[in-house]
């Protein structure tokens, strides 16, 4: 008599072979689950695009907003500035509109006397005679008490006027006019931020949400396919299938729609917010925008995020197959 | 065609066993529960089933006639009861035991075929080989044996949909041969097909327990069928009513006729 022998798990390869020819043949239904996956991803990719343009392109018009709010302000303390001698105090470092400030005035050749600074076409100067001939002092920087005296800069002046870029605290009066400008309030930046922190969240839910009914579809879908090859699988533990193998071809075959899934998601939800930003900001500031580390790792992410979920959906499918009874095979009413 | 020599390499034609048994079932019982319900689908059924022996099931739907049959081809396990295949107790098997047994004791068939659609001829006969731990082109040389000893070699390539139900049956029956097994259990064989593509069939069968010294166990209604077996076992209500020849069979045809 010959001995019963365990049967042995057939390697990796087999099955994802006979996975990979189901896949092939059944192509139509591969293709309606895989659609699912294509939406889910797609979404969560272009959410995720989106919110970059939006940032960079919001970021750099903030920017723009203010270096032409504060310019207003220089323009109507002194008028045209060509010609006329500015001084300049910095303290700390500039900030992007600060700089475009500077920059600015430069261009539209002001002669720029500077402490604490120096660039192409600015002076500069030692504290004590920052105010000599000049008409305007504008302090900036993000350093808010910096411990000198105004009356020390604003010495010479041709009006005693100053313009501050922050609400800074000195240890004396000052000698003239103080002026703030292009300054955001406290109250009016927390505002924008909590705007913005909500509609993080409500995007959040709605990528979440959208991933889960991905989910189900895929689910409902492997489940359908389950029952439609109910006959198959039986034949195949027939045949000496272990429930292992029957789980894994599942399992497999979802791994692989999920991936080749999200892959398309994935081009096809960066391909949208880019043609939609380009066609409201114009296409090169759309793709200087783009971050090439931060897309990596957000394909990255929705690639792992769709294989993830796919395999996910396919458990139960999956274990429902696999428990299929060998003698199921038989009906042939099925 | 195949010679007898390759015939020999093919299916290592075996010696009489220890056993003249090839399959005892031994006061099998079967229930099947639905909540509150109890279904006795067999009720102490006791059969011993010789090596190389062509056996045919009848019975009215509903007599246990499937169960048994499932019972006898390890397909499940009775609730009480013994059923051995080659001597072993196949209650007593754990999952990749009875896996195992099934892949290369047991070839089953199957009255719709039951081809894997989405592969080849060649491929569905190889399955079973990979199942065993067989593959490449041991497999493929085995399996085109297998076909061309059913008359299929040159259809090797083709997919089941292409093919008419005589050619995918004998398949079917060349995949249920691709281990070599000591047992054939086909279930309504014939069913399916046309009178005539039903009697190659039958043919078929008749060859390969002359050959190949297979046991044949089949569950069919057809005559012809009926008429070649060695015994006829007539299940009913869950026993085992009675034990019969052809030669029997044929006088109670004729008085019904």
């Amino acid at each position: 008599m010959e001995k019963i022998g365990r049967q042995v798990r057939l390697p990796l390869a087999t099955a994802m072979q006979i996975s990979l020819q189901g896949i092939r043949i059944r192509l139509g239904r591969a293709l309606v689950t895989l659609s699912g996956v294509v939406l889910g991803i797609a979404f969560l990719m272009s959410v995720i695009t989106g919110e970059f343009i939006n940032a960079a392109v919001k970021q750099e018009r903030e920017v723009r907003n203010q270096t032409t709010l504060m310019s207003t302000f220089v323009t109507s303390e002194v008028g045209a500035v060509a010609g006329k001698t500015l001084s300049v105090a910095v303290f700390g470092a500039l900030s992007a509109p600060e700089q475009a400030l500077l920059a600015g005035l430069a261009a539209e050749h002001a002669t720029l006397r500077a402490y604490g600074y120096s660039g192409t076409g600015v002076t500069a100067v030692p504290a004590g005679r920052l105010g000599e001939g000049s008409a305007l002092l504008l302090v900036l920087g993000d350093n808010p008490a910096p411990g000198i005296a105004l009356g020390g800069l604003m010495a010479g002046m041709v009006q005693p006027v100053a313009l501050d870029a922050r609400l800074r605290t000195y240890p004396d009066t000052p000698p003239g006019r103080l002026e703030h400008f292009g300054i955001q309030s406290a109250e009016m930046l927390a505002k924008a931020r909590e705007a913005e922190r909500q509609q993080g969240f409500r995007t959040r839910w709605i990528v979440i949400i959208s991933l889960l009914v991905t989910v189900i579809g895929i689910a409902n879908a492997l489940l359908m396919s389950v029952t439609e090859r109910f006959k198959e699988i039986g034949t195949m533990k027939c045949l000496g299938a272990l429930s292992g193998f029957i789980r894994r071809l599942f399992l497999i075959e979802s791994a692989v729609i999920g991936f080749v899934g999200s892959f398309v998601g994935l081009l096809v939800g960066l391909a949208f917010p880019l043609l939609a930003y380009g066609v409201t900001f114009g296409f090169p500031a759309v793709f200087s925008a783009l971050d090439g580390k931060r897309l990596a790792l957000s394909a990255l992410l929705c690639l792992t995020a769709g294989t993830a979920l796919s395999i996910l959906a396919a458990i139960y499918p999956a274990n429902f197959a696999a428990r299929m009874v060998p003698a199921s095979a038989l009906r042939s009413n099925v | 065609m195949i010679t007898p020599a390759q015939l020999e390499a093919l299916f290592d034609l075996r010696d009489a066993d220890d056993s003249d048994y090839v399959i005892r079932a031994v006061d099998v019982r079967k229930i099947y529960r639905t909540g509150e319900v109890e279904t006795h689908a067999l009720r102490g059924a006791t059969l011993d089933i010789h090596r190389g022996e062509y056996l045919s099931i009848m019975g009215p739907s509903g007599s246990g006639k499937t169960t048994f049959f499932n019972a006898i081809g390890g397909l499940s396990k009775p609730t009480t009861g013994k059923v051995y295949i080659d001597q072993v107790d196949i209650a007593q098997l754990d999952p990749y035991e009875l896996a195992w047994l099934r892949c290369r004791k047991v070839g089953y068939i199957f009255q719709a075929f039951n081809l894997i659609q989405v592969m080849s001829c060649l491929e569905n006969v190889t399955l079973p080989m990979a199942f065993a731990g067989m593959s490449g082109e041991d497999a493929r040389d085995k399996g085109m044996e297998i076909l061309s000893l059913v008359g299929l070699a040159e259809r090797a390539l083709h997919k089941p949909a292409e093919m008419s139900g005589g050619q995918q049956q004998r398949v079917a029956i060349a995949r249920a041969l691709a281990n070599s097994p000591s047992i054939i259990l086909a279930d309504e064989p014939t069913a399916n097909l046309d009178l005539h593509t039903g009697e190659e069939i039958i043919d078929l069968f008749d060859r390969l327990k002359a050959e190949l010294g297979v046991t044949i166990v089949t569950a069919t209604h057809d005559l012809k069928m009926l008429k070649k077996s060695d015994r006829i076992v007539w299940i009913e209500d869950g026993l085992i009513a009675r034990v019969s020849t052809p030669d029997a069979l044929d006088i109670r045809v004729e008085e019904i006729h």
